[in-house]
């Protein structure tokens, strides 16, 4: 027996969801993300996210996979950076001023690999802030369509 | 048949544990877990996922053992998929299915179906992925999407007899094509996946039928939501539409509704304690199968699987 029409239509239905924004999004590029409400509070507003970003770097740079690419940072240096970074991409009163990620990572060697390895190692602090799993994933939403950027190596 | 698909499960091992030394690298339960047809995705349902912790510029394997077990029925797999540079999943997968109740068969005509008769069936597919990237392009809607072939031979025993009278081929190939897409603000991951088959219970009871049945494939649609509780921790739900080649055949020959065959459901919850593990636990509805020796029950009860994967 075929599949009623009924099915058919949903799944047409369904395959239209899926294929019209993709249109969308590919015909035009994609747009800066809005920040998601009260983003920017569930991370503890700038002094939050300081902490977090201190945190972050300190386990980021002894970690095996990925501490090689930050040798040659300024650990405070970058937590700043990330911090102003983090903030203003959540929605807080900062503004990054570092360099954009494609020239901030264009002499180093970022396969997939590592870009996950980082995003690991940043759930992992956040997990050690107590930030909950669905503030996390809404931070990380923001972040990861970064890859097409600070991936050097496909 | 059954030698050669040993020696190249042991070679895939092998070639699998050998390759695997070096550290992969995908997120946790980025790679699905593994499908009862071997190829990585939610339970009963393939997704665009490529398996195993390989990703891009890797080479990883997984293996998984599964139990499914309802009223009338139970069914063991295993199998073992190989994921290369996250891009193409090579797997292989084999069922044992308990179809005892078919002894009752007897009782229609003289098939010589023999008591505690087990049907297996050796699965052995590719997948491979077209555009898209599921997890990290966050801020569009483009899907993962990837085609799947799933090649499969049955070995019913002395089941064999009542393949023959339904007209069923005992080998056959599904093709299809997944779009898997994690919504990752909303912590949601869903999965369409639209099936071109004939197989009659996943292949188990067949591929077609004679007339008045039917014979020719059918797109079938298969649909998977999942939404993360926690970093590996997963709870969802499927649903997997089927093909229903055999009940006009049954129907002709004056049983009825004895040969029906109804869609797949189930709903699930999948942890992964360690990177290299996970264990899905899922409450099944397979519908009828045969009810016409199974007293009409819908065939309700659990599936547990666990997979290792580096």
């Amino acid at each position: 027996m075929t599949i009623s029409r009924n099915t058919l239509t949903a799944f047409s239905l369904a395959a239209a969801c899926w294929w019209t924004p993709a249109a969308l999004a590919q015909a035009a590029p994609a747009t800066p993300m809005v920040a998601p409400a009260g983003l920017y509070q569930a991370l503890g507003e700038k002094p939050g996210i300081a902490r977090l970003m201190d945190d972050f770097v300190n386990r980021v740079v002894v970690d095996p996979r990925i501490g090689g690419h930050f040798k040659d940072a300024k650990p405070q240096a970058l937590k700043d950076s990330l911090t102003d970074q983090i903030c203003q991409l959540s929605g807080g009163p900062c503004k990054y001023e570092g360099a954009d990620m494609k020239s901030a990572h264009a002499d180093m060697d970022i396969h997939k690999g590592h870009f996950n390895a980082l995003v690991e190692v940043l759930q992992s602090a956040m997990d050690a802030q107590g930030i909950p799993f669905t503030q996390q994933n809404r931070l990380l939403a923001l972040l990861a369509p970064m890859h097409r950027d600070v991936i050097t190596i496909r | 048949m059954k030698h050669r698909l040993h020696c190249t499960l042991l070679a895939a091992l092998a070639m699998g544990a050998g390759l695997a030394q070096a550290d992969t690298g995908k997120l946790l339960l980025t790679g699905g877990v593994s499908s009862i047809g071997g190829a990585a995705g939610g339970g009963l349902t393939p997704w665009a996922v490529i398996g195993t912790n390989a990703t891009a510029g890797e080479v990883g394997f997984s293996g998984y053992a599964t139990r499914a077990a309802t009223q009338d029925f139970s069914l063991n797999g295993y199998g073992v998929a190989v994921g290369l540079h996250d891009r193409v999943e090579l797997s292989l997968a084999r069922q044992d299915f308990d179809a005892s109740p078919a002894l009752a068969l007897n009782g229609i005509a003289p098939f010589g179906v023999e008591p505690g008769q087990h049907i297996q069936m050796d699965v052995v597919g590719i997948k491979v992925k077209v555009a898209g990237d599921a997890v990290l392009d966050a801020d569009s809607w483009m899907p993962q999407i990837a085609v799947g072939l799933e090649h499969k031979r049955t070995r019913p025993g002395s089941i064999g007899s009542v393949l023959d009278f339904l007209g069923t081929q005992t080998s056959g190939t599904d093709v299809y094509v997944s779009a898997t897409k994690l919504l990752l603000a909303q912590s949601l991951l869903v999965n369409g996946t639209l099936r071109y088959t004939n197989a009659n219970q996943n292949g188990l009871l067949g591929f077609g039928s004679a007339a008045p049945g039917k014979n020719s494939r059918s797109l079938q649609p298969e649909f998977s939501i999942a939404y993360l509780l926690s970093k590996n921790l997963a709870v969802g739900a499927e649903y997997r539409f089927k093909p229903n080649n055999l009940q006009a055949l049954g129907a002709a020959a004056g049983l009825g509704a004895a040969l029906r065959e109804d869609d797949w459901k189930d709903i699930f919850i999948a942890w992964a304690p360690t990177k290299n593990m996970s264990l899905t636990l899922a409450y099944v509805d397979l519908g009828r199968i045969v009810p016409g020796i199974t007293n009409n029950r819908r065939q309700t009860g659990y599936y547990l699987s666990a997979q290792v994967a580096f």
